[in-house]
């Protein structure tokens, strides 16, 4: 990771790193992109990766509707809110 | 010796509840200024049974931004700390202090068992599956479990009881509909490895303790396997990228903290974003994004998962031979506030004696400031050999 | 120089379910905006995802209806992006593991038949609605739409004209409803298309830059949309009037134009990774096999069997198996009554009729088979004539009614005895002496009105024909 490589990276999640911020990340990113030689080291051709800890197959529901929460207390927090509908910037497509 | 979980027993108990999981009507924060006006409105399943069986859930404690941190340092409002200026877990503290009785804590990557260690109290993270994570504020959710603090081993096995069992919520959990853990299994010849690669890796102190620990447990002997040590890189990619996603829903349109003054959508979400999250979640979100993306993909997310497989055969092997590991919880019991700093090299350089037990969502508990490890389904009798330690 | 366009398409369909597909929202289209939503719709924490079994289902039944192979064990991963529509900023979907591979569609044009191959069918959540509004130049976010499932079936890129482009969506369309995996209505958003294209020299193997157009909502849309970027391509191979770059686009369907879409620059990387909340699927052969048994026999066998086994006219069999709805109400109730072109004509003359009297379709109707078999019957024996059975027919559709019991309520028995039909023609002869006079001199325009006296009498029950029989003879005495 570089300085250049970090700058669309921060665009992609919405953040904006200060320059302090930007030398400490690049350090950490140099810490952790260190021990990942030991993954690369490791052979893994012969494994099945591992998404879950648990044996678990499908958990299923049925389809049935249910009503449990109304607009009302659902934008109780809302920033902003307009005629029952959460309200944003203009967007331009 | 038998706990009764019925009403009776259970009047007066109190738990304090972390403020990443979901209590009904009271702020919810996770310790993010992102979350201080975010009122949930349901409770979560642990807060369900355990108000349901007659305990009373008496405050939410403070916890750091999203549990990502050391223990609790890095939350917006501020850090516990101790009279002598050392930090202080919240829910630890008010357990080991005696205002609360228990207390239920997310451990996402070891924040915790840290704490507990430091108060040298009990906490037990159980095994994966066994308590639902529904009304967890998520952040890496294959790992990531409710856990118990309390001031002993039987306590922990108490409360764990009322709250472990089957959910519908929640897709993974796992389907036995009631555990009892207060029952105490036999630990007596106990086979116990002790880590050899972990031990030497923390202080000379936290070494020593973990070995008299493991000496008094039974049988104990040193193992030493290097495939241990893939656990911290491999759970810090895999934590890092399920964060990133999950983290992403907070973007200063539905709910919670939006910045002002922004003059399009683009600029309400990076500074919603860029204005709330602490530094060390913005590091988690790049790096979680980084291993994600296209070109990283194959050589950190996926391998991970395999590193994830590699690390189960390397569990298997090992609980072969012993019935519980013995290693550190954490490199030492003490911090202040000054030396972890943002908490970026602190919390990876601990989280290298937790990731083990949460990459593969073993049941861990800490105890007399060391952690134990069982293999699934032990978490019994990893409370009864805490017990066992306790009784020392 | 000649051209080839070369096309493929990603088509969503809503599902058919009563619930969303990860929480238990109603999917229904049309609630007030945000009334169908809960914590997980508005991105709130804490809530986890649970797959709702009927949308596997008609993930598999897709996977049928085109020809796929079924992957027996499938996955859902998470994609990531912001928008304000995406209320979590990922969207569950299928990129590892889909539910359906390598299928293909025969559709038919003037050029004759061929099939069109489909690389995929993968389940995900949609997302929400954006309303711009002008007053407060905001735009406003609706969630009821928000993880409401999804089916994209992605075709391989083996479409070459409009004409097979609207063959394929219309044949997609009629599998879709006849199956009820979808209602696939364009106008509801319930069908959406985006279409891939590039265009090379004919004759060419390899292909050119190819373009990704968004946002259209129904056929004449995408074929304007699609003869549109023929022009432009073409335009900028020959004639250099712009450089050709792989990009997605926005068709415009009231300027007749499609423009690139902004946002060029995070060229996007949607980080997709196994859900670590949702488990394996795996589909044994007990659930392959009840979702191939619930499979049904397509429109185009059922219209040759309607033909060939139960002597409909082609025309008729075509209207009936253009619904559903229609065939599985035609195909309960015609063994009931004996007669499947009685059957046909009942429904196709008159239910379709009531229906479209009620701006409703053939899909919307709602008659119990059983009872449309008795009215059938009725009318057959005699028992009540065709106008009353059109009476009970309305009852029975608007408010279920029991045929039997209406009649009797409402006195429709069919008046067949002849005596008691001549004492009424007596009566009415009796009772209308200047009509009697006027016939006799001639009028015979005036046997009408003692005729409708009579069946006024009769309350419309009585045989026109044996009234008119009895009544010329009493006056002709």
């Amino acid at each position: 990771m570089d300085r250049e490589k970090l700058i669309p990276l921060e665009k992609l999640n919405q953040l904006a790193l200060t320059e302090e911020e930007t030398e400490r990340v690049l350090a950490a990113f140099a810490a952790m992109e260190a021990e990942e030689a030991q993954l690369a080291e490791t052979d893994t051709s012969a494994v099945e990766r591992m998404v879950f800890n648990i044996p678990l197959k499908n958990i299923l529901r049925e389809d049935a509707a249910e009503k449990n929460f109304t607009r009302d207390q659902l934008q109780e927090g809302a920033p902003e809110k307009m005629d029952g509908y959460w309200q944003v910037p203009r967007l331009v497509e | 010796m038998k706990y009764v979980t019925d009403m009776k027993a259970a009047a007066g108990k109190t738990v304090a509840v972390d403020d990443t999981i979901l209590v009904k009507g009271v702020p919810a924060t996770a310790g993010s200024k992102m979350l201080e006006s975010f009122v949930p409105l349901f409770d979560a399943e642990a807060v369900t049974r355990l108000q349901s069986a007659g305990y009373t859930v008496s405050g939410k404690s403070n916890v750091g931004e999203f549990g990502l941190d050391v223990m609790g340092e890095t939350s917006y409002f501020g850090p516990v700390t101790g009279e002598n200026g050392s930090l202080r877990g919240a829910a630890a503290a008010l357990v080991a202090d005696g205002d609360a009785d228990f207390a239920l804590c997310t451990d996402l990557d070891g924040a915790p068992r840290r704490a507990a260690a430091a108060e040298n109290i009990v906490f037990i993270k159980p095994t994966y599956g066994t308590v639902s994570r529904y009304g967890v504020i998520p952040c890496a959710c294959s790992g990531e479990q409710i856990g118990v603090m309390a001031k002993t081993a039987a306590g922990a096995a108490e409360l764990l009881s009322v709250i472990a069992g089957h959910d519908d919520k929640d897709g993974t959990s796992l389907p036995e509909k009631h555990y009892d853990y207060t029952a105490s299994a036999d630990v007596s010849g106990l086979r116990v490895g002790v880590c050899a690669d972990y031990c030497g890796r923390a202080s000379q102190e936290t070494a020593e303790k973990v070995r008299a620990a493991a000496a008094s447990l039974g049988v104990c002997e040193d193992v030493s396997d290097g495939r241990l040590m893939l656990a911290r890189p491999a759970w810090r990619i895999l934590l890092a990228g399920e964060t990133c996603n999950n983290l992403s829903r907070y973007d200063g349109v539905k709910f919670g903290f939006r910045a002002e003054g922004y003059k399009n959508i683009d600029e309400l979400y990076t500074m919603s974003r860029t204005q709330a999250f602490t530094l060390l979640t913005k590091m988690t979100i790049l790096y979680g994004s980084d291993v994600l993306s296209k070109g990283r993909y194959d050589t950190c997310y996926d391998r991970s998962l395999r590193v994830r497989r590699v690390l189960r055969n390397a569990a298997d092997e090992l609980f072969g031979k012993y019935d519980v590991l013995a290693m550190p919880g954490c490199s030492k019991t003490a911090y202040t506030a000054e030396e972890l700093g943002d908490s970026i090299d602190a919390v990876y350089a601990e989280s290298l004696f937790t990731a083990f037990a949460s990459i593969l969502g073993l049941p861990a508990v800490t105890v007399g400031g060391i952690q134990l490890v069982a293999d699934s389904m032990n978490d019994e009798l990893l409370l009864s050999a805490a017990a066992a330690l306790e009784r020392r | 120089m000649n051209y080839e366009t070369v096309i493929g398409l990603e088509v969503h369909v809503e599902l058919a379910t009563e619930s969303k597909i990860f929480c238990s929202c109603s999917a229904k289209y049309g609630a007030e905006q945000n009334d169908s939503v809960c914590p997980a719709c508005c991105g709130m924490p804490g809530m986890l995802p649970v797959t709702n079994k009927h949308v596997v289902d008609l993930g598999i039944m897709a996977g049928l209806l085109t020809n796929c192979r079924i992957n027996r064990v499938t996955t859902f991963d998470k994609k990531s992006y912001y928008y304000p529509d995406l209320p979590c900023s990922y969207q569950i979907t299928q990129w590892f593991s889909p539910i359906c591979v390598d299928g293909g569609v025969e559709i038919e044009t003037s050029q004759g038949k061929k099939i069109i191959g489909l690389k995929q069918i993968h389940m995900e959540e949609d997302a929400g609605k954006l309303v711009h509004d002008d007053w407060t130049d905001t735009s406003l976010v609706d969630f009821n739409r928000t993880s409401v499932p999804l089916c994209e079936i992605v075709s391989k890129p083996d479409l070459r004209s409009v004409e097979e482009v609207i063959a394929y969506l219309e044949r997609l369309r009629t599998l879709l409803r006849f199956a009820r995996v979808s209602n696939c209505r364009w106008e509801e958003g319930s069908m959406r298309c985006d279409v891939n294209l590039s265009i090379r020299p004919e004759g060419s193997t390899e292909l050119g830059v190819r373009t990704e157009m968004k946002n259209m909502n129904s056929l004449s849309a995408i074929a304007r949309a699609i003869e549109y970027e023929q022009a432009r391509h073409i335009d900028a191979l020959e004639r250099g009037t712009e450089v050709l770059v792989q990009e997605t686009r926005r068709w415009d369907d009231v300027k007749g134009q499609s423009f690139a879409m902004r946002n060029k620059e995070t060229a996007a990387d949607y980080r997709y990774f196994p859900d670590p909340n949702l488990v394996p699927i795996i589909i044994d052969d007990e659930w392959f096999d009840r979702v191939k048994s619930e499979m049904p026999e397509l429109p185009e066998v059922k219209a040759a069997r309607y033909v060939g086994e139960l002597g409909l006219t082609e025309k008729d069999a075509e209207t009936l198996t253009a619904s559903r709805a229609m065939c599985d109400v035609f195909e309960a109730a015609y063994p009931l009554c004996g007669s499947a072109k009685d059957t046909a004509s009942w429904l196709i003359g008159d239910c379709m009729g009531m229906l479209r009297k009620k701006k409703l379709t053939a899909d919307d109707i709602a008659i119990d088979p059983v009872k449309l078999a008795e009215i059938i019957k009725m009318v057959t024996a005699g028992e009540i004539n065709r106008n009353a059975g059109r009476r009970v027919l309305a009852a029975v559709m608007d408010e279920d009614a029991d045929p039997r019991a209406y009649c009797e309520k409402h006195g429709l028995a069919a008046q067949n005895d002849e005596g008691a039909i001549l004492e009424v023609v007596k009566k009415a002869i009796a009772a209308n002496e200047k009509s009697v006079q006027d016939y006799k001199n001639g009028r015979t325009k005036a046997m009408q009105a003692i005729f409708g006296s009579i069946m006024k009498e009769l309350r419309g029950n009585g045989d026109p024909q044996t009234i008119q029989r009895l009544l010329k003879e009493e006056l002709d005495k």
